[in-house]
C-alpha cells in the first residue's frame, strides 16, 4: 500500500505543466516516475515513516496540495506495488483514494477484466476474451502452459504472474515527460492537402517551440490522423538525428503524410507527437559544409527570442501567416 | 427575335449530376415560352420516354441527346514516344480510397436525324457502356452521321481554349471535323463565372472567336442541370455524392445559374458574350439564331422514330415456325398439346381454343406465345421449376402449349381477361422460376435469341429519405455515426416528406426536437426527393424482340453478372412497344425445389409436386389450424387470421382465400358476409337467378374480375371482351358515371326490372377494379397447396428447403421454432454431416442422441410411410451455408472432404480459414474431434500458426481422435447460444426466449400458447423476439403497427393502434426483443390477437433485472412514458373494441385522443382512404436477427 499512482485531471493539450506537478510529488518522495501525459507514480515507503502518516494520509494532502498551489484536481489509486496501484486507479473518483491492501490483492483482482491489467493491450485481451478467459481470475486459474500457448512463452509467463497478484514492477525515478504532443482539429470534413499540410506545419512549429522551450530534443515523430467515422490512423518516423529543429520536424510530418497517400479520406484533425524526449545538451548534431543549415538555425534561435518577447504569432511561417 | 432553344439539358436520369426530373424541365420550357427542348443526360437516355410524354403534354417538341464521356483522337506520331511518361502512378490511399476521376472530356452529341440519328445515339451511348470503369467512348467507336456535335467547355476543345491555347484547340478540333463535318457546333456557355475556365465570359467569348477563326458555328447553351433558379445548392450536394467527398465552399461551389433561363436572359448572355468576344452587340442576336437552326435541324420524333407505339416480336424461324408462318405453327402446336393433354374428344375445349386463336390471330401475336412456350420449355428442359401466373393462366393456349398448369375451363377462366379484341395491348404472361436458378434462366433466354434481341430491364434506383439523409449528411460534413442515426430512425418514406413526418410521426418526436441542429439537411433532402441515384437491373423483366433491338435502345452491361440491360425501366419499355416477358425468381419454388431433391436423395422416394393429390385431408388439416408459417402466400399475421376463419376445405377454398387477403376486397367489405356465408350463418342472395351461374361458387359475393366480366355480359349481353373493357372502365369515376347509364339502358333491353339492375349496379360498383383476378389467384394458389402439402408430408424436408432459400416474410429462426414446434428435431451443425445446404436426416431410435434437444410436442412427429416409405422421424441437420461468412468454396470443401478422422484431418483437407474454423468450433460443428469448444479454438489458432510457419506442427493428441484438453473454461450455455446467433443468426440448440423463464414467470407473463385459451378481453403481458412489424393500409384510414411475437411457445400477433402509438412506436420499432401489455382480442375459435397499449424492450428489462433485482425492473416500470409505459389509462376505450386488421370493420367514430394525422389520410379514386404513413417499411432495421438477440456476454468471441 505504499505505492501511489496520480492521474492529474490536466485539459488536453497541457502536458507542459506535467514537470510541475511532478515538482510537487518530489516534495514527498525523489522516487517519481512520470506516466505521460498527465499521470505520475511514486514510492512512498520511505515518505510514509519521514511524515509520520500514511499513504492514504499523504494522497489526500497531495490533493489538496495540487488544488491549492495549481488550481489541478486528481485522483489516486494506492496499491503495495506500482501495477496494483495503476488498477487501484480506475476505480478511484475525485476525492476517493482507492486503496488495495496486500492481503486483498486476489480478491480484488479476480472480478477485474483482463483489460485493465497493464501491459495488456487491446491486442491480447482480445485473445484472452475469445477463449473465455476474460476476467484476471479465470486467468491465474488457467494453466499456465496453456496461457503461453495462447499469448506466448514470455507474456504468458508474466500474465500469470500477474494475474495472481504477484507485482514485480518498480517505480523507476524518471521525472522527465517523455513526449509532447498537439493536434490541429478542423471544423469540417477537410480533404485538401494544401491544408491538411498547413496543419501539420503549425503543428510542427509548435512542437519545436515547446521542446526548445524544455531544452528537449525528440528522437520520433508521430503523426494521428484522424477521420470522420471517429477511426484514425498513426505512423511513426524515427528521426534522422534527434532534434528540435522545426524545420527538420516539418520535413519528417510531411513524409509521413504523403506516405499515407490519403485523397477521399475525410479528416478532422491531425495530431503530431514528439517522442523520446532527451534533453538538449546530450544531443548530437550532424554538421555540414552547407552554411544554410547554420544560418536557418541561428535565425530560429532569433524568432523564438522574439516569440518570447513579443508572443507566439510574432514570427512564424508566410504561409501560416496568410 | 428568335426563339432559343436549350440543347445541353441533363436531367436527374444523369445519376448524381441533374437535379430536376424531365418533367420538370418540360414543365418549366412551355412556362418560359420555349418550343422546344433538348435532354442530353449523362450517359444515358433513360429519361427519354419520360421526356417525350411530358414534352407532349407540355406541348414542347422534343430534342433527344447524350453527353458522354470521349477518349482522346489516336494520338498524333510525335506524341506518341511520351505516352508512358504521363503514368505517374499515385500511392494507393490508407484511408478512405481514391479520388473519382472525371477527367475524361465531355461532348454533347444530338440526335439529328430522325430514325437513323435515334439508331446512332443508341449505338454510341451502348458502345460508351462497353468500357470498363465509367462509361468512355472510345474514339472507334466516335462517328454517326445521324448526330449533330456540341463541343462545350468541357470537351477537349474546349479545354484548350480555357488553358489559354487556340494552337492546340485547332489542332484538336481537325478529327472532330473529319468525322462530323458540317454537324460540329462549338458550344458557348456563359455562367458568370470568373477566369477562364468553364462557365466563364472569356472562356465564351474565346469559344466565339474560335469558331468564327475556323469557320466552325457557334451554339449558345446554359449547360442545364436544374429546371428553377436557387437550386445550386442541390447541384453542390449531387456532386459531392458522386465524386464521393463532401461539399468544399473553397473549392468552388456551383454557380447557381444553370437553371432553363428564358429567351430574353439567354438574349442577355449572348450580348455579353458577343461584346466580349469583340463584335457587335448585334451579334448576339446571330447567336441565338445559329442555336435555333441547330435545334430545328435535330428532327426525331417520339411516335415513328423512337419506335413507341408498334410491337416488334422475335423473328419467327427463331421459335420454331420453321417456313410456317407464326400463326400455323402455333395453330397446330395447341391442337397437339390438346391431344396429348387428353382434351381432344372435348368439344368445349376445341371451341374454347379455336376462339383464342381467332383472338391472337386477330392481333397477329402468335409469334409472342410461341416465344414464351419456347422459353417456357427451354427452363423445363434444364430441370428447373417453372409456373405461369398473371392473367395470361386463364388462356387455353397458354394452358395446352405448357405454359401454364391449371386447366382454365375446369376454374372458369377467361380468356379476356387476358386478351381480347377489344383492347389493343400488349399481352402479359409472367412466369415464375427458382429464384436460385433465376440468372440460369436468363442466359438461356440469351443463349437461344442472341443480346440482340434480348436485353433486361433497368430499374432507376431514387433517392427515398433514408438515402437523401445519408448524402446530404456527408456532403455537409456531419458525423457519420449521427448521419447514421438520424437516417435510421426514419421509416421508408419518400424524401420529400422528410419534414412532414418528423411533424407527425410519434417515434420521430425526439428527433424533430432537435432538428433546428441539422440546418440546410432537412431542405436539401426534400429537394432530392425521387432523383435516381443510381441503376439496377430489374429483378424479373427481360426483353425479347426482333434483331433492331440495338437500334432501338441503348444497352448497359450489369454490374455483377454483365447480362445486357436496357437503360429503359419497365414502364418506358411498354410505351417503346418492347415485348417484356417477366420471368420472376421465385424463392418458395426453389424451396420446393431442394425439399423434393432432399427426400430423393434421403429416401429415394420421388415426389412430382405438380402431381401432388388434390384435396389431401392432411394439408388442409394443417391449413385450418392455421400453423402455415412458411407456406407460400397464406403465412403471413392477416392471412393466418383469415384462413383461420375461412377454414378452407378444397382448392378453390384456397383461391378465394388469396383473392379475398387484397387491399380491395378488404376494403369493399367483401369478407365478412362471404364468411358469414360460408359458415351457413347468413343465406346466400343473388340480384338475380340469371347471375346465380357466376357467383354460386363464392355465396354471392363478388370476389373475382372474372365474375364481373361475367355479371357484367350476362346482364347486357354485349359479350365478355366488351364486358373486361367495361370493368377497366369502374376504377374512373367519370366513365363510371357513363357506365352506369350504359348498363342500366342495356339491361333493362333485355328485360331485367329497375330494381335488380339496380341493386347488381351497387354491386359492381362497390367491386370498383378492385377485386381479384382469377386468374391470379389460381396461378398463387397452386405452390400454395404445394408447399402445404410438403409441409404436412414432409416437414422436415419442407424446413430444409425454406431454410436453404429463406423465403417468406420470418427470419430464419422463427422457421427453425417452428420445425422444433412441429416436433422435428433440429440437428447441430457438424462438420461429419452437414453438407452444404441443410439436409434431412433420419433420427434413429434413439431420439435427439445427437444432442438435439427433446422437442417441445411429439405430436405430428411421424412421416407418412408411403409404399416402400421411411419409419421413424425425419430431423433436419443445419447447413454450413448458413455459418457467418463462410464462402461457397470453403463449404463445398468441407462438405467433400467429409468423413473427417480428426482435426488435423479436417484442418488439412477442409483447409477453412481460421476465422471460420473458429466459428465452427463455436457452434459445436467440431465437437466431434473433442468436447471443450474453446480447447478445440486453441488447437485450431496453433494449427494456423503452425501452417504459417511452414513447419508440420504436431497436436497433442489424447485417445486417437480427440484431441487433448487444454484447460481452458468451456463454453457456457448462454454463451453457446450467443455463440449460435452470432454465427448462425438462429438460436439452432434451443428457443432463446427459453433463458429467459423465470423472469417471464416473476412478470407473469403469458406464452403464445396459454395465449390461446385466453378470454375475449383480458389484459395479459406477452413477450418474444420480434418477429415481423408491417404498417399496411387498412380500411379505417389509420396507422395501425402490426407486429408478430415469437416466444418458442408460438406467436403471438399484436396491434398497436394510433392513441397508443406516442408510447409504443418507438420501442416497438426499435427493440429486438419486447414486453407488451394488451387486451386479447377473439374473433374465432382459432383466431386472435392482442391490442397493445404499453410496450417495453425486453432486453432492457433483462439486464436490468441482472444487475438491479425486481426492484430495478419496478423502479423502471414505473418511470417516465419516455422508457415505453404510459398510456396506460382507459384499457377499455372504444378505440381498443375495434380490431381494424384483416376484416375490414370501420373504425367507430371517436376515437380517445384527437389524432393530428385525421386530415392527412390519402384517399384513394375509389373514396378508399388510406393513413398517409401506412404501407411503409417501418423504421428500425426489420425483424431482429441473429446476435441481436441477445446481450454481448463478454467471454464470447465476437
Amino acid at each position: 500500500m505504499t505505492i501511489l499512482c496520480v492521474r492529474f485531471q490536466l485539459p488536453p493539450m497541457y502536458e507542459t505543466a506535467l514537470p510541475g506537478l511532478l515538482g510537487l510529488l518530489e516534495e514527498f518522495t525523489p522516487v517519481v516516475q512520470a506516466l505521460p501525459p498527465d499521470g505520475a507514480l511514486a514510492d512512498l515507503r520511505g515518505a510514509e515513516r519521514y511524515f509520520g502518516r500514511t499513504a492514504l494520509e499523504l494522497a489526500s494532502v497531495i490533493r489538496v496540495r495540487a488544488l491549492a498551489l495549481h488550481g489541478v484536481d486528481c485522483v489516486i489509486g494506492a496499491g503495495p506495488g506500482p501495477m496494483l496501484a495503476r488498477m487501484a486507479l480506475r476505480d478511484a473518483r475525485p476525492g476517493l483514494t482507492r486503496a488495495v491492501a496486500g492481503d486483498e490483492v486476489r480478491e480484488f483482482l479476480a472480478g477485474k477484466p483482463v483489460v485493465a491489467l497493464p501491459g495488456v493491450g487491446a491486442r491480447t485481451a482480445r485473445t484472452l476474451c475469445e477463449y473465455g478467459l476474460d476476467t484476471l481470475g479465470r486467468v491465474a486459474a488457467a494453466p499456465l502452459s496453456t496461457l503461453q500457448r495462447l499469448v506466448g512463452a514470455r507474456t504468458g509467463r508474466e500474465l500469470h504472474e500477474k494475474a495472481g497478484g504477484v507485482d514485480r514492477g518498480r517505480v523507476v525515478p524518471d521525472a522527465v515527460s517523455r513526449s509532447l504532443a498537439t493536434e490541429r482539429p478542423f471544423t469540417r470534413d477537410e480533404l485538401d492537402p494544401g491544408r491538411h499540410r498547413r496543419a501539420l506545419l503549425s503543428a510542427a512549429e509548435e512542437l519545436g517551440g515547446r521542446l526548445r522551450a524544455l531544452d528537449k530534443v525528440c528522437r520520433s515523430l508521430t503523426l494521428t490522423v484522424r477521420y470522420a467515422d471517429r477511426s484514425a490512423t498513426t505512423r511513426t518516423r524515427t528521426l534522422p538525428e534527434p532534434t528540435a529543429h522545426s524545420a527538420a520536424l516539418t520535413t519528417a510530418a510531411y513524409g509521413l503524410y504523403e506516405a499515407l497517400g490519403l485523397q477521399r479520406a475525410r479528416v478532422r484533425a491531425v495530431a503530431l507527437r514528439a517522442e523520446g524526449l532527451d534533453p538538449a545538451e546530450h544531443a548530437s548534431h550532424q554538421l555540414t559544409f552547407d552554411p544554410v543549415d547554420e544560418k536557418v538555425r541561428r535565425i530560429e534561435e532569433v524568432a523564438d527570442r522574439a516569440r518570447a518577447k513579443f508572443g507566439p504569432r510574432a514570427v512564424m511561417p508566410g504561409t501560416l501567416a496568410a | 427575335m428568335p426563339g432559343f432553344t436549350h440543347l445541353h439539358t441533363v436531367s436527374g436520369f444523369s445519376p448524381r449530376y441533374g437535379a430536376s426530373h424531365p418533367e420538370r424541365l418540360a414543365e418549366r420550357a412551355s412556362e418560359r415560352g420555349m418550343d422546344a427542348l433538348a435532354l442530353t443526360d449523362r450517359d444515358t437516355l433513360a429519361g427519354s420516354v419520360r421526356f417525350a410524354k411530358a414534352c407532349a403534354k407540355a406541348g414542347v417538341r422534343p430534342l433527344f441527346g447524350a453527353e458522354l464521356a470521349v477518349a482522346a483522337s489516336a494520338p498524333s506520331p510525335d506524341a506518341r514516344g511520351r505516352e508512358p511518361v504521363r503514368q505517374d502512378r499515385r500511392r494507393t490511399p490508407v484511408r478512405g480510397g481514391a479520388f473519382i476521376d472525371e477527367s475524361t472530356p465531355r461532348v454533347t452529341f444530338l440526335a439529328r436525324d430522325g430514325a437513323r440519328g435515334w439508331a446512332d445515339l443508341c449505338r454510341l451511348v451502348s458502345a460508351a457502356h462497353t468500357h470498363e470503369g465509367l462509361p468512355l467512348l472510345s474514339w472507334e467507336d466516335n462517328h454517326a452521321d445521324g448526330l449533330t456535335v456540341l463541343l462545350g467547355p468541357d470537351s477537349d476543345v474546349g479545354r484548350a481554349l480555357a488553358v489559354g491555347r487556340p494552337d492546340r484547340a485547332a489542332r484538336l478540333l481537325a478529327p472532330w471535323r473529319e468525322l462530323y463535318g458540317d454537324a460540329l457546333r462549338l458550344e458557348a456557355v456563359w455562367h458568370g463565372r470568373r477566369g477562364t475556365g468553364p462557365g466563364s465570359l472569356r472562356l465564351a467569348a474565346r469559344t466565339l472567336g474560335f469558331a468564327a477563326e475556323q469557320g466552325v458555328r457557334p451554339v449558345l447553351s446554359n449547360a442545364v442541370r436544374y429546371a428553377d433558379p436557387g437550386l445550386g445548392p442541390v447541384a453542390d450536394v449531387l456532386d459531392a455524392a458522386r465524386r464521393l467527398v463532401p461539399v468544399d465552399p473553397a473549392k468552388g461551389l456551383d454557380s447557381g445559374e444553370a437553371w432553363l433561363k428564358d429567351q430574353g436572359a439567354m438574349l442577355e448572355a449572348a450580348e455579353r458574350i458577343v461584346e466580349a468576344a469583340g463584335f457587335r452587340r448585334g451579334t448576339g442576336l446571330r447567336l441565338l439564331e445559329q442555336t435555333q437552326a441547330t435545334a430545328a435541324e435535330c428532327l426525331v420524333d417520339p411516335e415513328d422514330d423512337l419506335g413507341m407505339g408498334s410491337v416488334h416480336f422475335p423473328e419467327p424461324h427463331l421459335v420454331g415456325a420453321g417456313r410456317r408462318t407464326a400463326q400455323r405453327a402455333l395453330a397446330s402446336r395447341a391442337a397437339a398439346g390438346m391431344v396429348l393433354r387428353g382434351y381432344a374428344g372435348r368439344r368445349e375445349y376445341w371451341e374454347r381454343m379455336h376462339h383464342e386463336l381467332d383472338i391472337i390471330a386477330h392481333h397477329g401475336f402468335a409469334s409472342y406465345f410461341l416465344t414464351v412456350s419456347q422459353v417456357v420449355d427451354d427452363i423445363r428442359h434444364m430441370g428447373i421449376r417453372v409456373a405461369a401466373r398473371g392473367s395470361g393462366a386463364g388462356s387455353l393456349v397458354n394452358h395446352v402449349l405448357g405454359i401454364a398448369h391449371a386447366d382454365p375451363v375446369e376454374h372458369g377462366l377467361l380468356m379476356e381477361r387476358f386478351l381480347s379484341k377489344e383492347r389493343v395491348v400488349l399481352p402479359d404472361i409472367d412466369i415464375d422460376v427458382e429464384s436460385a436458378r433465376r440468372l440460369e434462366v436468363y442466359r438461356a433466354i440469351i443463349g437461344r435469341f442472341g443480346t440482340e434481341r434480348v436485353a433486361t430491364i433497368a430499374m432507376p434506383e431514387t433517392y427515398r429519405v433514408r438515402h437523401a439523409i445519408r448524402d446530404v449528411g456527408a456532403a455537409l460534413s456531419m458525423d457519420p455515426a449521427e448521419i447514421d442515426r438520424v437516417a435510421k430512425s426514419f421509416p421508408h418514406i419518400r424524401a420529400r416528406d422528410a419534414r412532414a413526418a418528423l411533424e407527425e410521426l410519434p417515434e420521430l418526436r425526439e428527433l424533430a426536437g432537435r432538428k433546428e441542429r441539422y440546418g440546410r439537411l432537412w431542405e436539401l433532402v426534400e429537394a432530392l426527393d425521387a432523383l435516381p441515384r443510381g441503376v439496377a437491373m430489374h429483378p424479373c423483366g427481360v426483353l425479347l424482340s426482333d434483331a433492331s433491338l440495338l437500334t432501338r435502345t441503348p444497352v448497359m452491361p450489369t454490374s455483377g453478372e454483365g447480362f445486357p440491360m436496357a437503360q429503359f425501366d419497365k414502364d418506358d419499355v411498354e410505351d417503346l412497344g418492347l415485348l417484356k416477358l417477366d420471368v420472376l425468381g421465385v424463392r418458395m419454388q426453389s424451396a420446393m425445389a431442394h425439399a423434393v431433391t432432399e427426400v430423393r436423395r434421403a429416401t429415394g422416394e420421388r415426389i412430382d409436386l405438380d402431381a401432388v393429390p388434390e384435396g389431401d385431408p392432411a394439408t388442409y388439416g394443417l391449413i385450418r389450424s392455421t400453423e402455415t408459417l412458411g407456406c407460400f402466400q397464406i403465412e403471413s399475421p392477416g392471412q393466418r387470421d383469415l384462413v383461420g376463419r375461412l377454414q378452407p376445405s378444397t382448392f378453390h377454398d384456397l383461391v378465394v382465400d388469396i383473392s379475398l387477403f387484397r387491399p380491395g376486397p378488404v376494403a369493399a367489405d367483401m369478407v365478412r358476409p362471404f364468411i358469414e356465408a360460408r359458415h351457413g350463418r347468413a343465406p346466400v342472395r343473388y340480384p338475380h337467378p340469371d347471375l346465380e351461374e357466376a357467383l354460386k361458387g363464392t355465396y354471392g359475393v363478388v370476389v373475382f374480375h372474372e365474375q364481373v366480366i361475367d355479371i357484367v355480359s350476362v346482364l347486357t349481353g354485349c359479350g365478355r371482351g366488351e364486358a373486361d373493357r367495361v370493368r377497366r372502365g369502374l376504377s374512373d369515376p367519370e366513365s363510371q358515371e357513363r357506365i352506369k347509364v350504359w348498363f342500366a339502358q342495356h339491361a333493362a333491353a333485355r328485360g331485367y326490372d329497375a330494381e335488380t339492375i339496380q341493386r347488381t349496379w351497387e354491386i359492381v360498383e362497390a367491386f370498383g377494379s378492385y377485386g381479384f383476378c382469377k386468374a391470379h389467384a389460381v396461378a398463387f394458389a397452386v405452390p400454395t397447396y404445394q408447399s402445404a402439402w410438403l409441409k404436412a408430408h414432409h416437414p422436415a424436408a419442407f424446413y430444409a428447403g425454406l431454410l436453404t432459400h429463406d423465403p417468406g416474410m420470418y427470419p430464419k429462426r422463427l422457421l427453425l421454432a417452428d420445425a422444433r414446434r412441429r416436433g422435428v428435431p433440429v440437428l447441430p451443425l457438424d462438420v461429419n454431416k452437414s453438407g452444404v445446404a441443410h439436409r434431412i436426416e433420419l433420427v434413429s431410435e434413439s431420439k435427439g442422441s445427437k444432442g438435439s434437444r427433446e422437442p417441445e410436442e411429439p405430436k405430428g412427429r411421424k412421416e407418412p410411410k408411403g409404399p416402400n416409405g421411411p419409419q421413424g422421424v425425419w430431423g433436419l441437420r443445419l447447413a454450413l451455408s448458413d455459418v457467418h461468412g463462410i464462402s461457397e468454396a470453403e463449404a463445398t470443401r468441407i462438405a467433400e472432404g467429409q468423413p473427417y478422422a480428426s482435426l488435423l484431418d479436417f484442418w488439412e483437407r477442409a483447409r477453412p480459414s481460421r476465422p471460420l474454423a473458429g466459428r465452427l468450433a463455436q457452434v459445436g460443428a467440431l465437437d466431434a474431434f473433442g468436447a471443450n469448444r474453446r480447447d478445440l479454438q486453441l488447437h485450431l489458432t496453433e494449427l494456423h500458426r503452425g501452417a504459417r510457419g511452414g513447419r508440420g506442427d504436431q497436436l497433442p493428441l489424447s485417445g486417437g481422435r480427440r484431441t487433448a484438453p487444454a484447460g481452458l473454461p468451456d463454453l457456457t450455455e448462454p454463451e453457446k447460444l450467443s455463440a449460435e446467433l452470432g454465427v448462425l443468426s438462429m438460436d439452432a440448440s434451443r428457443h432463446l426466449m427459453d433463458d429467459h423463464g423465470t423472469f417471464l414467470e416473476e412478470l407473469g407473463v403469458v406464452s403464445a400458447r396459454r395465449l390461446r385459451e385466453a378470454r375475449h378481453g383480458d389484459t395479459v403481458l406477452v413477450a418474444g423476439a420480434k418477429a415481423a412489424t408491417q404498417t399496411p393500409p387498412i380500411r379505417s384510414g389509420k396507422r395501425v403497427i402490426f407486429s408478430t411475437l415469437d416466444d418458442g411457445t408460438g406467436l403471438v400477433d399484436l396491434a398497436f393502434f394510433d392513441d397508443s402509438h406516442d408510447a409504443c412506436a418507438h420501442t416497438v420499432f426499435h427493440s429486438w426483443l419486447l414486453l407488451v401489455r394488451g387486451v386479447v382480442q377473439r374473433r374465432g375459435p382459432r383466431s386472435f390477437s392482442v391490442v397493445g397499449s404499453a410496450a417495453w424492450n425486453l432486453a432492457d428489462l433483462l439486464e436490468v433485472r441482472r444487475e438491479e433485482g425486481l426492484e430495478g425492473v419496478a423502479e423502471r416500470l414505473a418511470g417516465p412514458a419516455g422508457a415505453g409505459s404510459g398510456a396506460a389509462d382507459d384499457e377499455q376505450g372504444p378505440a381498443r373494441r375495434r380490431l381494424a386488421g384483416s376484416d375490414g370493420r370501420p373504425a367507430p367514430a371517436g376515437s380517445a385522443a384527437r389524432d393530428p394525422m385525421e386530415d392527412r389520410t390519402i384517399r384513394m379514386p375509389t373514396g378508399y382512404e388510406m393513413h398517409p404513413w401506412a404501407d411503409l417499411r417501418p423504421a428500425g432495421e426489420g425483424p431482429a436477427v441473429g446476435r441481436k438477440l441477445w446481450h454481448q456476454s463478454p467471454g464470447s468471441a465476437g
